[in-house]
Parts: C-alpha cells; sequence; structure tokens
C-alpha cells in the first residue's frame, strides 16, 4: 500500500499582519468574514455559485502580482494577505466609481434607498466627488410580473437574482440579454415572468433593481417598525419579517436570514399577507336579528352565546365545535378546554391533513424517527411520496434543493404527476395514489444502500398503508426520519393540541366518545355548531338546519353566513402565540398590526368563558403557553429558543398512542403555491398572478 | 481744582452721549411698526415651511422622507404614492401624497430643509401661526404648498392629454 | 486569396498556398497531405507530445503558451470523453491569417486537429468559426466530407479502430468568444461569457470534460512539425519560441499582408524589408506589435525581436501577431478612440471594470477627439486604464486598457496638440467624427 501524506487540517496564513489559522479549502472571503474583517462584494452570495464579476472584493495576496478576488481564491498555506493595502483600497474605490458611471443617483425616489448595498458602500469605500461628467446610459423601467419591476437603469449586473431563481428554487425563469453596458436582466421566456412569483429575486436585490408592485414607492425602510412572525399559511412555518407603518403591513421578507428558513419565502409569505387589510374583514360582532345578520355590541353578541350554551349545556344538548387549521396552541388548547371541561363534550374536530396520529403510533418506541427541518438539508437521501412539495411545501422543496446542491443529496421522487425535484432526483417513478407501497419495493434495493433516509408523505399514505411504509422503512436498515406532510400554519398544532374526539392534547387517548367533523354535520340532532377558524359549510349543508351556529373568523365566509352569531377574529399577525410547523417545531407569533373591532380566538374564548360563569383560568397566551408546556406531552420546549424567534422542536411522544384514529378523515386540501386555503380568495396579489392555477394532481 | 476736573469730565461725558443720541435721531428707524405695518425679514429667516415647484409646476417633493427622518421633534408626517401617466404630481416616481407639518411641535430649525435632496421645502416667512385652537396647527399640503404660477401646469395634470404623448 | 509573397518568408504553414486548388484533399495529399497524421499514428501519443515540446511552439492565439506543455495537461486517462477544440474565432483586429490558412489550406488544420485527437484519445473535434467567416463554413464543411470519405475521419480512421469525427461550428460574432472559455459557453449554447479559471479547460472544458483548445495556426503547425520533425520547426526561432509564424502587417507600409516570417524577425526588418516600408517621405509614429490589444511602441523602442519574449521585455507582448505600422499622418487620439470603440462594443457586460471602464473611456476619448475636454481628462484616461488593468475577470479589460494606457503616456503631447487644434478648427471634420 501506497503511503500517502494526509492532507493537512489546518491551514497557516497571515491576514493583515496577523497569523490566522483556519480550515483547508476555506474561501478568502469567508476566512475574513469569520475574522469579523469586511471584504465588500456584490455578486458573492454564499450558498451560490461562484460569479468574480463585481470585483469588489479584489484584495491582494504574496502568491500573485496582480489583486485577486477573495470570493474565488481559496487560502493557501503562507499565503500572505492584506484587506486594506492601499491599492486595495484603491482598487475598491475605482470599482465604485466605475459602477457609479451608469448609476442613477435617484437614491430619495429609489425604495432601496436607506438599504441599499451599493450606498452603503459608496458611503464607506467610494470617492467623495465623481469624476465622471459624460451623460449616463438610461432604460426604462418595465414590469416583469404583476409583482416584480425591473429597473434596468440600477443594476450592477451581480447575476444574484439569476442565481437564487435558477439554483435556489429551480425555476430559471431569469437570464442576461444584450452585450456589454447594455446588458439587462430579463424573464427567460418571453417579457413577463412565469414563474414562482416568489419574489426571493427582489429581496436578494443589492440595489433598487428588482423591486416588489406591493411595495414600490409607499414607504422607506427606516419608516417603519420590523416584527418578526410566522407565516400565516401553509405548514412550513417559515419565519417572516414584517415591515408595519400606520398599523399596516407594507411588505414581508427574512433578510436578517433568522428562523428556520433562513431567507426562503415563497409568494404567499413574501406577498399574501394583504388578505390582512382587505376591505371584507369583519370588524363588528353580528347576530342574526330577525333573520338577518346585524351588526351588534361585543357584550351584546357574548351575552346571546353565552345563554344560548348555558341553555343547550342545561338541557344536555349537543354540540359539535369545528376548530382551525390556523389558530395557535394557545387558542387550541384553550378551545378544547372549554369544549370538555366547560361544556362536557367530546365533539371536537378539525380538518384533518395528515396522518401525524398513526405515524406516530406505528413509530413507538424508537427514538429519534421524526425529522426537523435541519434534517432536510442535512440528510443524505430522502423520498418524497405523493406530494408536489414545490407547489404544496415550498420550503420542504428548497431545503431538499438546496441540500442537493451543497451536500449531492440523492432524492427518490415517487408522485403521480412531474414534480419539479424529477430534475435533479436520482431516481423518479410515476406512481397513482394509493399504489405507492407496492411500487416502493422496485427500490428497496437502491434504497437500503442510502446511508441514511428521510421520507416524506402525502394524505395518501395514511392509516394501513402508513403502517406499511414505517414497515418498509424500518427493514431498511438504514436510519429512517418521517415527514407527515400537513396543510397549514398549525395543522400541526391542532392534533398536538387535541382537536380531534378520539385525544385529548399530547395523544392522550380521551376514551371518551365524540363526533368528528362529517358526523357533526350529519347530525340532525345537533343543537350547537360552533366553527372557530374554518369552513365546513363552504360545500355542503348541515342536516340540522336549525342548530345555532357561531363562527369565528375573518371574513364572512359560506360558514359564517350561516351562523346566528359570528365574532370578528384577529388574524394570526394580528396576535400572539405560537404555531407548530410540519417538522413539529414550535415558533412564535407576534402581533404586528391591528384591525379595528377585532379580538383573538383565545381572547374570545375567555370572554364567553367568563360569561357563561366557567372556570377556565386566564386567558392570555403566556399563561395558556405555560400550561401547555406543563401538560402536553413533547411541549416543554426551551424557552429562550423561542423569546428570540427561534424554531424550538418539540420532542413527540414515544410510545403506543393506543387510540383508533379515523385515518379515513385525514384529506389535504391540495394547495398550490397560488392558494391558501378560504384566504386564497382575500389576498389580491395570490389572485392577480396566479396564471396557471390548479397544476397540482389530486386523487379522483 | 478736584471739582472742575470732575465737572469737565462730566460735561464730557453727557457732551459724548448725546452726540450719539442726537446723531442717531438723524438715522432712519430700525423699529419696525408691526402689527401695524409689514415686518421686515432677513433673507434666511426660518418661518412657516413652503414647498415648492419645479420649472413645469410639478411638485419638488419625491417624498423621500429624508426630512422625517431628519426632523428632530418628529412632527413631518409624509404617505407616499406613486406617480402614474395620467397623474403626474411630482418630477420623480413618487410624489407626496400626504404631507403633513405638526406645528405644535416644530422648532424651525430647518434640518429639514438642509435634508430635502430635491430643494422641496423650505422655509418662508410667514410666522404668525399662533392659535387658541392646537388642531389647527396641523398644516397639510395643500396650505404649504406654492401657487402654480402663471401660464404653467397646475398642480395635477394629465400629461396624456395636455401633451398628446403616452407618458414619459 | 493572399498577398504576394515575400522573398524573405520561410514558408513551412503557407506552403501548399499558392498551389492550383490548394483547397481540395488532392491538392493536399499530393503534398504531403495527412503524412504528418499517419506518422503520429506511427509515434505514438506520447512521442507526439514530445515532439511539440521539443518543437517550442507556443500557442498563436495571443498568449503564447507552451503548446507542448498544454498538451501534456490534458488527462488522457480520464474516463469523461476529451474533445479537441479549435479556436477560429479570429476577431483581433489587425490579425487575419487563420482566415488565409482555413482558406488556402483547410486540410492541413483538418490534419492537426486529427493528431491532436489522437493523441488525446478523444473522438470528438469542433472548430468554432467566427461568424463573420461565414464563407470559410463552406470551405471547412467541404474539406471535412473530404476527409471523410478518404477515411481520415470518421470510424476506424486508417484502420487504426479510433473514431474521429469533427464538426464545423459558427459563432454570432462577439470577440468575447475567442476567450477560450467563453467559446466553450458559447459552443455549449450558453451565453458567450468567460468562465472561473481553475479550473482550467484542460480538465473541466467543454461539457466540463477534458479538452484541448488550440488556434487554428497551432494546429497547422503540429501538421509541420510532425511531418517533418520538431528540429526542423524550432530552428526559425528563438530558443523558447520556436518556428514560423504568419504575420500580418497593416497600417502606413507600402506592402501590408500577411507573411510566414522565422520568430527570429526583427520589427524593422518586417517593416522596411518584407513591409516594403513607409511610404516615401513618412517617418514612422508607432507601431503595435501584437494586435489592438498590445501596448503601442514608439520609434525608438521599435528595435525589437518579434518573439514573444523580445516583445514582453520590451513592455508589449506578441499576441496575435498582427502589426499595425503609424507613420507621421496618424492620428494618434483617433486611433485611440478606434481601438477603445472595439472594446467597448465587444466587451461582455460580465464585470464591473470592463463593462463600464471601456464605455467611460469610450465617451471621454469621443469627447477629446470632438476637442471637448482638457488636459485633465487625458489624464484621466491614463488613470481609468490604470484601474481597469488586472482587475478584470478576463484578458479583454486588459486587451482594452494596457493599449489605450500605453498611448495616452507615450504620446500625451499628441493629445494636447489635438485638443488645441479641434479647438481652434483646424482639423479636418472627417477627422474629428469619425467612426
Amino acid at each position: 500500500m501506497a503511503t500517502t501524506t494526509a492532507p493537512p487540517t489546518v491551514i497557516n496564513a497571515k491576514l493583515n499582519g496577523q497569523d490566522i489559522q483556519t480550515k483547508p479549502g476555506t474561501l478568502l472571503i469567508n476566512l475574513t468574514k469569520e475574522l469579523g474583517i469586511e471584504v465588500p462584494a456584490f455578486c458573492y452570495y454564499e450558498g451560490f455559485s461562484l460569479q468574480a464579476a463585481c470585483r469588489m472584493c479584489l484584495v491582494q495576496v504574496n502568491s500573485s502580482p496582480k489583486l485577486l478576488p477573495g470570493c474565488t481564491t481559496i487560502v493557501t498555506e503562507g499565503m500572505v494577505i492584506e484587506t486594506e493595502s492601499p491599492l486595495v483600497v484603491e482598487a475598491r474605490k475605482s470599482m465604485l466609481e466605475f459602477l457609479l458611471t451608469n448609476h442613477p443617483l435617484d437614491c430619495p425616489v429609489c425604495d432601496k434607498g436607506g438599504e441599499c448595498e451599493l450606498q452603503d458602500m459608496v458611503f464607506k469605500y467610494g470617492a467623495g466627488e465623481s469624476r465622471f461628467v459624460d451623460i449616463k446610459h438610461h432604460e426604462p423601467e418595465r414590469p416583469f410580473s404583476p409583482v416584480v419591476y425591473y429597473d434596468p437603469a440600477r443594476c450592477i449586473l451581480c447575476y444574484r437574482c439569476v442565481r437564487v431563481c435558477d439554483e435556489g428554487y429551480g425555476v430559471n425563469a431569469l437570464g442576461v440579454v444584450n452585450r456589454g453596458v447594455l446588458s439587462e436582466i430579463a424573464p427567460n421566456r418571453g417579457d413577463q415572468l412565469n414563474c414562482d412569483e416568489c419574489g426571493a429575486c427582489i429581496d436578494i436585490c443589492p440595489v433598487g433593481a428588482l423591486t416588489s408592485n406591493t411595495y414600490r414607492y409607499k414607504t422607506r425602510p427606516w419608516e417603519m417598525k420590523h416584527v418578526g412572525t410566522t407565516c400565516a399559511h401553509c405548514s412550513n412555518g417559515c419565519k417572516t419579517t414584517l415591515g408595519v407603518r400606520n398599523d399596516e403591513i407594507m411588505r414581508a421578507n427574512n433578510r436578517d436570514s433568522s428562523g428556520l428558513n433562513e431567507e426562503f419565502l415563497c409568494i404567499k409569505g413574501r406577498f399574501g399577507f394583504d388578505f390582512n387589510h382587505h376591505p371584507d374583514r369583519l370588524q363588528s360582532p353580528m347576530l342574526r336579528i330577525d333573520g338577518d345578520l346585524q351588526p351588534v355590541s361585543w357584550s351584546k353578541a357574548l351575552a346571546a352565546v353565552a345563554a344560548k350554551f348555558n341553555e343547550v349545556k342545561a338541557a344536555g344538548g349537543k354540540f359539535g365545535i369545528v376548530a382551525s387549521n390556523r389558530t395557535s396552541n394557545e387558542e387550541n388548547y384553550y378551545l378544547q378546554k372549554f369544549a370538555r371541561t366547560g361544556l362536557g363534550t367530546n365533539n371536537i374536530d378539525h380538518a384533518r391533513t395528515g396522518d401525524v396520529v398513526t405515524l406516530v403510533d406505528a413509530l413507538s418506541g424508537k427514538q429519534g424517527k421524526l425529522a426537523t427541518m435541519a434534517d432536510l438539508y442535512q440528510t443524505k437521501a430522502a423520498l418524497v411520496i405523493g406530494s408536489d412539495l414545490a407547489q404544496q411545501h415550498p420550503l420542504l422543496a428548497y431545503e431538499l434543493r438546496r441540500n442537493w446542491r451543497h451536500h449531492q443529496a440523492r432524492i427518490y421522487a415517487m408522485t403521480p404527476g412531474p414534480v419539479r425535484e424529477d430534475k435533479y432526483a436520482a431516481a423518479t417513478a410515476r406512481v397513482a395514489f394509493g399504489e405507492e407501497i407496492a411500487a416502493l419495493e422496485g427500490w428497496r434495493e437502491q434504497l437500503a444502500k442510502e446511508p441514511e433516509l428521510l421520507i416524506l408523505f402525502g394524505d395518501s399514505i395514511k392509516g394501513a398503508s402508513l403502517r406499511q411504509l414505517v414497515d418498509f422503512g424500518e427493514s431498511l436498515g438504514i436510519p429512517v426520519k418521517y415527514v407527515a406532510l400537513v396543510d397549514y400554519a398549525n395543522s400541526r398544532g391542532a392534533i398536538d393540541m387535541g382537536l380531534v374526539p378520539e385525544l385529548h392534547p399530547g395523544f392522550v387517548p380521551s376514551g371518551q366518545p365524540g363526533l368528528t367533523l362529517p358526523e357533526m354535520l350529519d347530525d340532525s340532532q345537533l343543537d350547537v355548531l360552533w366553527v372557530v377558524g374554518a369552513n365546513p359549510l363552504a360545500n355542503r349543508s348541515q342536516a340540522n338546519p336549525k342548530a345555532f351556529v357561531v363562527v369565528q373568523d375573518l371574513f364572512l365566509t359560506a360558514t359564517a353566513a350561516r351562523a346566528d352569531v359570528v365574532f370578528p377574529a384577529a388574524s394570526a399577525y394580528e396576535k400572539k402565540g405560537t404555531v407548530t410547523n410540519v417538522t413539529g417545531e414550535v415558533q412564535r407569533l407576534t402581533a404586528a398590526v391591528k384591525t379595528m373591532g377585532t379580538k383573538t380566538d383565545l381572547e374570545i374564548f375567555g370572554l364567553l368563558g367568563k360569561e357563561m360563569g366557567l372556570e377556565l383560568g386566564i386567558w392570555s397566551p403566556d399563561a395558556v403557553f405555560n400550561e401547555i408546556r406543563q401538560n402536553v406531552r413533547g411541549y416543554n420546549v426551551t424557552m429562550p429558543i423561542l423569546a428570540t424567534g427561534g424554531a424550538a422542536p418539540t420532542t413527540p411522544v414515544n410510545g403506543k398512542v393506543n387510540v383508533e384514529t379515523r385515518s379515513d378523515l385525514v384529506h389535504s386540501a391540495g394547495d398550490t403555491l397560488f392558494t391558501s386555503g378560504s384566504m386564497t380568495k382575500y389576498s389580491q396579489v395570490l389572485n392577480t398572478v396566479a396564471e396557471r392555477p390548479g397544476q397540482l394532481y389530486k386523487p379522483v | 481744582m478736584a471739582n472742575l476736573t470732575e465737572i469737565l469730565s462730566a460735561a464730557k461725558a453727557i457732551t459724548k452721549g448725546m452726540g450719539i443720541t442726537f446723531g442717531e435721531m438723524l438715522q432712519p428707524a430700525l423699529t419696525e411698526a408691526y402689527p401695524d405695518g409689514p415686518p421686515q425679514f432677513q433673507e434666511r429667516y426660518r418661518g412657516a415651511h413652503v414647498l415648492k415647484r419645479d420649472e413645469n409646476g410639478l411638485e419638488k417633493c419625491v417624498a423621500c422622507f429624508l426630512c422625517a427622518a431628519a426632523c428632530p421633534s418628529d412632527c413631518i408626517y409624509i404617505e407616499a404614492a406613486e406617480n402614474t401617466d395620467q397623474l403626474r404630481i411630482s418630477g420623480g416616481e413618487r410624489y407626496a401624497q400626504v404631507y403633513n407639518i405638526d406645528y405644535n411641535r416644530c422648532i424651525f430649525c430647518g434640518y429639514c430643509v438642509e435634508a430635502c435632496p430635491t430643494d422641496a421645502i423650505t422655509h418662508g416667512h410667514d410666522f404668525e401661526i399662533a392659535s387658541y385652537d392646537t388642531s389647527t396647527l396641523i398644516y397639510r399640503k395643500e396650505k404649504m404648498l406654492e401657487a402654480p404660477q402663471a401660464g404653467k401646469a397646475s398642480l395635477a395634470y394629465d400629461s396624456q392629454a395636455s401633451n398628446g404623448t403616452s407618458g414619459h | 486569396m493572399f498577398n504576394p509573397p515575400s522573398p524573405h518568408e520561410v514558408k513551412i504553414l503557407t506552403r501548399r498556398f499558392g498551389v492550383q486548388n490548394s483547397h481540395t484533399i488532392d491538392a493536399s495529399l499530393a503534398h504531403q497531405g495527412y503524412d504528418g497524421l499517419k506518422k503520429a499514428i506511427a509515434m505514438g501519443a506520447d512521442a507526439v507530445i514530445n515532439e511539440i515540446k521539443a518543437s517550442a511552439l507556443r500557442g498563436r492565439g495571443g498568449a503564447g503558451f507552451p503548446t507542448g506543455m498544454k498538451w501534456s495537461f490534458i488527462p488522457r486517462t480520464s474516463p469523461k470523453p476529451k474533445y479537441i477544440v479549435c479556436n477560429a474565432d479570429e476577431s483581433e483586429p489587425g490579425t487575419c491569417k487563420d482566415r488565409l490558412l482555413i482558406q488556402n489550406d483547410p486540410h492541413s488544420l483538418i490534419e492537426g486537429i486529427a493528431i491532436a485527437g489522437f493523441t488525446m484519445n478523444s473522438n470528438r473535434g469542433y472548430i468554432y468559426v467566427r461568424g463573420e467567416y461565414r464563407y470559410l463554413i463552406y470551405i471547412l464543411e467541404t474539406a471535412i466530407a473530404e476527409a471523410y470519405k478518404h477515411n481520415l475521419l470518421g470510424q476506424n480512421i486508417l484502420g487504426t479502430g479510433w473514431n474521429f469525427d469533427l464538426f464545423v461550428h459558427s459563432g454570432a460574432g462577439a470577440y468575447e468568444c475567442g476567450e477560450e472559455s467563453a467559446l466553450l459557453n458559447s459552443l455549449e449554447g450558453k451565453r458567450g461569457t468567460p468562465r472561473l479559471k481553475p479550473p482550467f479547460p484542460a480538465t473541466h472544458g467543454l461539457y466540463q470534460s477534458p479538452t484541448l483548445l488550440n488556434n487554428v495556426e497551432s494546429f497547422c503547425a503540429v501538421t509541420h512539425i510532425i511531418r517533418d520533425g520538431a528540429a526542423d520547426f524550432a530552428k526559425h526561432g528563438p530558443e523558447k519560441s520556436g518556428g514560423t509564424r504568419l504575420m500580418c502587417i497593416s497600417g502606413h507600409v507600402q506592402r501590408p499582408g500577411v507573411y510566414e516570417m522565422p520568430l527570429s524577425t526583427t520589427l524593422p526588418f518586417l517593416i522596411n524589408e518584407v513591409g516594403g516600408g513607409l511610404r516615401p517621405g513618412r517617418t514612422l509614429k508607432a507601431v503595435q506589435p501584437g494586435g489592438s490589444s498590445s501596448p503601442i511602441l514608439l520609434p525608438e523602442e521599435c528595435n525589437v525581436g518579434l518573439d514573444f519574449d523580445s516583445l514582453a521585455k520590451a513592455g508589449t507582448m506578441a499576441g496575435s501577431g498582427g502589426i499595425v505600422v503609424l507613420d507621421d499622418t496618424a492620428d494618434i487620439v483617433a486611433y485611440a478612440l478606434r481601438i477603445i470603440r472595439f472594446y467597448q462594443h465587444e466587451s461582455c457586460g460580465w464585470c464591473i471594470p470592463c463593462r463600464e471602464g471601456t464605455t467611460w473611456l469610450k465617451k471621454i476619448l469621443e469627447r477629446l477627439n470632438q476637442g471637448e475636454g482638457t488636459m485633465k481628462d487625458v489624464d484621466l484616461v491614463g488613470e481609468l486604464a490604470k484601474n481597469m488593468f488586472g482587475r478584470t475577470f478576463c484578458a479583454l479589460g486588459d486587451a482594452a486598457a494596457w493599449p489605450t494606457g500605453s498611448i495616452v503616456k507615450k504620446f500625451r503631447g499628441e493629445f494636447e496638440t489635438k485638443l488645441a487644434a479641434v479647438q481652434a478648427r483646424q482639423v479636418p471634420a472627417e477627422l474629428v467624427n469619425i467612426g
């Protein structure tokens, strides 16, 4: 056996006269970042391919007579690096001078003014005066799509947008056209973007070349209050930072890269907040008087509901409570407590979108089997079954793509139709819903060779087939983790908080009989139907048309229109609390704005309980969450993580659930990138950009 | 002897003093007859603000919010809106839909004028803004805006109608 | 087809020029055509590379990198396919040698590429032809078809069991695509922008596979080196720059043209003896010895050899072998503007200093040429050229900055005179509004 010298584990170099050590293969620009020395750059963006086009990061290195770009130079043994030598400083200054020759000085009207990287760099490194006296090249601004606008004059051609679109999101909608100084960014097909409309290109733009139509010219960055909260739409639980001015959300982004999604957001996260300001928002409680819903005061509405509830309770009548996929954990917990201890009923359910209960049961006794978001980026191999991730779970799709890009993860996609994962998957198969388990056997050999596997599955895998899937996974002989895909912002939390008749919070069997959602609607003896943030009567009617219906919602939905009392509820952006995402991580909601006349669902429960004379405990989100931490298994999460806006993983029950769960009721709504359940209707942006809705396949 | 010296020096002082008095009597008076007569201002006097227009009659203000950012007493409130081809208010892409100055709070420091990149906000010479009703002290844009000059385009105009061109 | 030859020429690459129908395979075969390929097959790959190393052949495209060394860098045993790419994107102003080689002796080029293909164990080659040379594509394709017919390309070439296919690909008229990595991008159907180096094309070239990329003249030289032996070629030049070179002399000489000269030729000899000297009564003002990208030489600097090392020592470069001679009638300001216009037009737009720098330089020089500006602007031109030089992504920025910087430095007085003259309206309008 030939002896080989082991590669060095540490590299010694000199940076600005200081001896430093680093790992082999470190890029010079990353080394300086680690050491807190700024080497400015426009085109370098961690995680994406290298460009070396902006030439801002030129530094002096002893091994080269020329200045070298820090973004492509790897630190080698004995390298002597100067980042602040007169030559480097002068080079930076001249690059900025070149950049500004054709860049308009319209900072006062530019949306990026105040948070512009070019502005910052010119302020710090640039020359005080311009020597350019000739006429600047100018091209007029043009829209790329209903949300993306492009101003070629401001563009510095750093290609960040092109890369984030292609490499990050796998969309490849943007490219470069023309040559030399006439070069500009353009949609790859036609003159309009036919893309996810995620707006990542807008956020990643270091200057004001790409701007968003929803935010353009409305305000300035320093005029806004920035509130970090969790996106109200799908189950992925992206952290989003809302820019708020005068109690209005002006924009959403996550430029500080905090949270589990770093800077990822899809169109719903970045632009879909506009439902919050929709003119149809309910702003007053309504009571059915003489057959019509009429605005009344809170006290009158609460009194009416309390009286009816007490009356039905006293008469031993039948309650049916429909809970939400979007309300916070605190609200869910308080609601089930209200139902079970306050009203003495177990008839509580919600629209189930993923069979988490069976998964937890099937995995009983095994450690570390439920994947977290970080696992998606770290796993060596992943298997996607029956879900178009890029449409339904964009963050999960993004993380897998990122994993493949950075770690060459092997992705397997088994879906009924073509998906975006096909482009880079190790293997793909077109398998109809319900036939996946049989088809998986064909991949057994290949999958068993992987060092580890992460299985994501949609709503077609439930009950018996889910148990078969777990059997399959556990028989591979490799570490396997699972993610049961669910639909909405707190679908996972709804199950954890026991919003089903068969379970109390924390997967504890309730042991009492209770009506499920379809059973409530089919029950002709039902006295009261209490709907919180759901729309069960959207496509069907009730068996008992005389039932007293109470609805808490943001809008007058089909269910609310049928109600006897409607309470205007606050949205997720207007309340404090926590939600649990698809991978079981708890994140905080922060109230960013307030809509006049609304109350949070938690407050409505509390006031109603008080009005009814019930003792349900105080209804502040903090107090209720404290109760959850003490009473709900798996939710004793680390508070500092939550408090600082992080995602705290829940530790799920590790034992048999011992309950016959109604897996047959699990049914995903099949939302796309451009839909978000009943909220879709109230988001103007989602409605204007959805060029090709309904691309998603659904079982017939 | 001592008395004579004292008398002489006193007389000298009186003469000197009265000399100035009589000399000044012949000069034009500096005292202003305000409020009976109009007050005189130095050019750089910082009075109530005036929002300027450019040579085309468009508003100079592009709603960059820099005056509001510079204001130490936080008395400027702006809401921005986008110019369109149909309705062009300012020369830039953006204009101030709402521009309020709260004179309850304004300290006339002039920082807003200094911060303005388009020379849109200036100090006028109006200072008679005292009021018994503080709610009248929030000046709206319409009150501060310079009147359009005769023969120039007015406040807002339809560029398509007036120029016959399709925008800029 | 070509200018009358000069008695001083050493005809190696151009030996078949003037032969009746020299572009046909019959004419080529009658004059030792494809003997080099047969010899290469007999020699074996290692011997071929050693032979080229021994010939001291340096790349004729512009950079002058030793060709033998380049060939030895290709991982011939790599499991990936290996590609041979010929750079026929000849666009350097002042250079027009590849055109003549293809026009008059395409088989010499095909043979050179085939030798490279055999040596690298490659099965596929491409000739990337400049878009404006559309008429050469026909010649090349005809010649390739002839070679296929004679089993000099295609399957089982000359019974060796080795297959090699050769394709002609047309560029779209971008100077930048003469840069090797931009050429590869363009060949792959992408935007013609240069790639990050390393990795170099030798290992990660066309479709991320090992790729040998040489200029037309280099491939042609290989043909003759292998046929006649390295020593026969190397003897015509100094130690480190072997052989002959097609020198394109243009500008104010009496007999401009392309001449194949030994690399030991000196610049005065080329101008006076080969190029026929300046026009009567004229004096030399400046020479650009290596295409428009090379720094300009003053008359007193012109006593240099035309090999790569001598010119580098003189502060300029041999480049692509396009020698531009300017006599005292030349307007150096207009000349500088003409050069920068070209580079401004051809800048691909990838990196900031080249994209913005060339545009700014053009704007200033346009102004200066029209008499608008001061000597401060002239200094600014020099400074901007300095700021661009060595800081751009690829060599195009250097190619624009280097000559411009040298012109401003060496002819500052000319700028002053011209500014004064134009401002006094003493310059004819056609010299002011050039373009």
